[in-house]
């Protein structure tokens, strides 16, 4: 049954049962409710796992009882996740989550029932489609994961063998070598090389224009860095921190005007961002408009203000 | 001295790294750091070869055998980490430069048995000093931070002011080899924890004043356990809460007022280190720039009518480009690129680079760390002593640094940061500032928690010698081996109308095709104080054509200087329109 047919379901009991029922006749439904939870809850707890569920969904909508509810909730996950219902264990999640979101017990459920379905779907993958570019790419995400830059780079090689073309490759061995611990300035243009054979694969690739707008940016060539910051902007709209970063790379070499259209849609994007309003202040400023400068100043004031912790409020240096 | 690691690394994209996940989020950070360390071998020696420009001066060699004491403690209180400053200074008037160190002492969490004191050494004229403290009587004896010296009354000899963490002193020069504690008559005793001082001419009545930097609300009381992996720690200053500096003015007759609220100073509670007086909008009038640990730096700039506006983030100077409060310590104030504006110098902890503030003419600055080089080097530094000068006397000021982190366990929380650090040395060209360090002998390599840092020539051989503290430790004297190599010509400012050590005073010389301008600046460094005279360096040109001093207000006269001689010093007296 899907969830949005059980759902559907449960809610035209509830009407029909309110509509069709006294309020003695209520109270002796609510506690037949209430008992067959507990047995379901305790057919849980003995593995007994398909005949619980049923009674633990039930259960889980009763409103009468919090405990009830939260112990049927998490019965029903483990029980699911054991019979393999993926399903309604996410079903019971999402009931937990929203019954008890601040639960330390729930999001820790929520943390183990994800990592769970993750490993399920990746198994699954591996097991029927096993030389695909997509399991490839999941084991090198992996490895990415786990600090094993070669062999994630083979792995993605191995992709490119079997397709040179498949879009994102590229751009992640571009990472893969930006992140390894033996980087140098080789290794930068080889880097940039990745992110430039995906921009010839995939020219739409915003993040591959960014890295190298800021790969640019660290080597102080500003006119290379203004161009990938603005065509990252160009290519996603929403992407903050590309608009950003051209600001800040016009207001470097003292184009402030310029500087002034980017700055103000990456404020407009990351209203919380204290560098956003600081260096549209400085464009600002340098542009010749004071009261738009000291608005902006303000702002980033009150924010950096905000953001220092007042005494008392650590014993641990945040180190 | 108040960052934090993580909470420094480049900003990068937050979409580009929601992409990448959490292990891949410091890939451009360590794209940076490893840019910066193959970036620091690229600047070949510009000397000649072995002759290092400075060479160690030993205890056994000097004389100097006093040492500094932190009184370090299992409790790690704060002050313990941050001191303490030294001075270049000719309390006799010999015309050789004397040497003050300060120490710590007794205080509320700390009693040191025996007694620790400052340290007062008489320059022998022979490479040697003696130590001179008892019979001076400016042993201090409170838990010493930094000194900053000038003739307050003008009698012609230069007074200390000792900054401490409880309540500082002014030791008035008698002339005779002897000091008097005038603290509480003069009224400069600045309870609190008082960092880096400066005497200036806030008013241009032609009296030296005095600010003093606050750092922050601390006693022992106020003390907070720090730790980091269950390990005690020095905290980082962002706990405690920021207070306002100091400004005195001289009312000439030996006591000062506190005129902290009506100058506006009041107004901006901060966490000082280092200041410097410069006057960077050219209006003749002295301001200040004053670097804050974890909080933004102050530019107080002098409007003329005692009033002060604080304008450091329009001019650019408060924060980092990304807009992040850094930890300022250090600073100094020269015009390194001879435009006739004075430009600003900012060092900060590891992970934040230092800033190399460039003057637009505008009060506003652009910081060429990155164009210059200076950021990459310094990326992994922690600078306290800092000083503009032209140490191989070629016309140019270059840039000497003093650095050290302030946090003893930090080698166990972040590698690839040390506890010591070198000194480092940046050779202007006149074009851009070299990175000489590596070239620069075997003191470059040194490891030391350098804190305090002053410039003055103590053999008088117009090559400008280096006095560097050392946190719980003793202080290095280095010798200047190149600046010798060079022509140059020594001049000592006294102000008759204007104030009398001449602070705010511009010479400018022409020597053949060279005309460079030097201006004295108030202060600069970090806890400490130079030698009063300026050197100008002449190269291999043999002749200086013509010097002129424009004295600050209310003088503000200009003078001009014929015939005159070079590789030796000379002193120009205010309104006597000749040198001698």
């Amino acid at each position: 049954m899907s969830r949005y047919l059980y759902l559907a379901l449960v809610s035209l009991f509830v009407c029909a049962f309110f509509s069709l029922t006294s309020p003695a006749q209520v109270a002796k439904k609510a506690g037949d409710v209430a008992a067959s939870g507990k047995q379901a809850v305790n057919l849980a707890k003995a593995g007994r796992c398909k005949e619980a569920l049923p009674g633990l969904k039930r259960a889980a909508q009763h409103d009468a009882d919090p405990a009830l509810k939260r112990d049927a909730g998490f019965a029903g996950v483990r029980c699911a996740m054991t019979i393999g219902e993926t399903e309604s264990a996410i079903d019971f999640l999402r009931f937990l989550k929203r019954e008890f979101p601040r639960d330390p017990d729930v999001l820790y459920l929520a943390v183990h029932t994800y990592s769970d379905l993750s490993t399920r779907a990746s198994l699954e993958l591996a097991m029927t489609a096993p030389a695909s570019p997509e399991a490839h790419q999941l084991n090198a995400e992996s490895l990415e994961v786990q600090g094993k830059w070669d062999e994630a780079e083979k792995e993605y090689r191995q992709i490119l063998t079997q397709n040179p073309n498949r879009p994102g490759i590229h751009y992640r061995l571009g990472r893969i070598l930006l992140s390894k611990p033996d980087f140098g300035p080789a290794m930068a243009e080889q880097a940039k090389g990745e992110f430039q054979q995906e921009l010839a694969i995939d020219p739409s690739n915003a993040g591959a224009e960014y890295v190298l707008g800021a790969l640019a940016r660290q080597n102080q060539q500003w006119d290379e860095a203004i161009q990938h910051f603005s065509q990252a902007a160009k290519l996603d709209a929403g992407f903050g921190d590309a608009f950003l970063d051209l600001g800040m790379s016009l207001v470097t070499v003292k184009k402030y005007s310029e500087a002034i259209p980017p700055l103000e849609t990456a404020v407009k994007l990351e209203p919380q961002n204290p560098t956003a309003h600081y260096n549209l202040a400085v464009a600002y400023r340098r542009g010749g408009r004071q009261t738009d400068a000291e608005r902006e100043f303000a702002i980033h004031r009150k924010m950096t203000e905000q953001n220092a912790a007042p005494p008392g409020s650590s014993q641990e240096n945040p180190n | 001295m108040g960052k934090r690691f993580a909470e420094l690394k480049p900003c990068i994209s937050r979409r580009v790294t929601d992409q990448m996940g959490c292990s891949r989020r410091q890939f451009l950070w360590t794209m940076a750091g490893s840019l910066a360390v193959s970036n620091l071998s690229r600047f070949a020696g510009a000397l000649p070869d072995i002759v290092y420009p400075f060479d160690e001066v030993l205890a056994s060699a000097s004389g100097i055998h006093w040492s500094h004491s932190a009184g370090k403690s299992p409790e790690k209180y704060l002050p313990e980490t941050t001191g303490a400053g030294c001075a270049f200074l000719d309390y006799d008037n010999d015309g050789w430069m004397d040497i003050y160190l300060v120490n710590s002492g007794k205080c509320d969490f700390l009693n040191p048995n025996p007694p620790l004191h400052n340290a007062l050494y008489r320059n022998n004229r022979d490479g040697t000093f003696t130590d001179v403290t008892g019979k001076a009587g400016v042993a201090a004896g409170g838990y010493g931070q930094g000194i900053a010296v000038g003739d307050y009354d003008g009698d012609g000899f230069p007074d200390l002011y000792v900054t401490q963490y409880g309540r500082s002193i002014l030791y008035h020069n008698n002339g005779d080899g002897t000091f008097t504690d005038v603290t509480e008559k003069a009224g400069v005793a600045a309870p609190g924890w008082s960092s880096s001082a400066v005497w200036f001419d806030y008013d241009n009545d032609g009296r030296l004043d005095l600010f003093v930097c606050r750092f922050v609300d601390f006693d022992q009381s106020k003390n907070r356990p720090c730790g980091a992996g269950g390990k005690p720690e020095y905290c980082i200053p962002r706990l405690y809460g920021p207070m306002a500096s100091w400004l005195f003015h001289n009312n000439g007759d030996g006591t000062f007022s506190d005129v902290t609220k009506s100058s506006g100073i009041a107004k901006f509670p901060g966490k000082a280190w280092g200041v410097v007086a410069a006057d960077v909008n050219n209006d003749g009038r002295m301001d200040l720039f004053v670097a804050n640990d974890t909080l933004a730096n102050f530019l107080f700039l002098n409007r003329g009518d005692g009033h002060y506006d604080q304008i450091a983030d329009q001019a650019g100077v408060a924060y980092s480009a990304e807009g992040k409060a850094r930890s300022g310590m250090g600073v100094d104030a020269a015009d390194f690129n001879e435009d006739g504006w004075m430009d600003l110098f900012v060092a900060n902890i590891d992970g934040e680079m230092y800033s190399i503030y460039q003057n637009n003419h505008d009060e506003t600055f652009d910081d060429m760390a990155l164009p210059s080089g200076i950021a990459k080097a310094t990326k992994m530094m922690s600078g306290w002593g800092l000083k503009f000068f032209d140490y191989d006397n070629d016309g140019n000021l270059d840039l000497f640094l003093a650095n050290g982190n302030p946090d003893d366990l930090i080698e166990s929380l972040h590698p690839g940061v040390t506890y010591r650090e070198p000194l480092m040395l940046f050779r202007n060209t006149g074009k851009a500032f070299q990175n000489v360090s590596e070239q620069s002998g075997p003191i470059f390599a040194k490891p030391l928690s350098a804190r305090g840092m002053a410039v003055g020539d103590f053999d008088n051989d117009g090559a400008l010698d280096v006095l560097v503290t050392v946190n719980d430790a003793a202080p290095l004297l280095l010798r200047n081996k190149v600046g010798a190599l060079n022509h140059w010509l020594g001049v000592g400012l006294v102000g008759k109308k204007s104030n009398p050590d001449g602070i705010g005073a511009s010479v400018t010389y022409q020597a053949g095709d060279l005309k460079r301008t030097r201006v004295k600046v108030g202060g600069g460094s970090y806890l400490s104080s130079h030698d009063p005279r300026l050197v100008l360096g002449i190269g291999k040109r043999v002749k200086i054509d013509w010097l002129e001093v424009t004295w600050p207000q209310p003088g503000g006269s200009k003078e001009r200087f014929t015939d005159l001689p070079i590789d030796r010093y000379i002193t120009i007296v205010e309104g006597q329109g000749k040198s001698k």
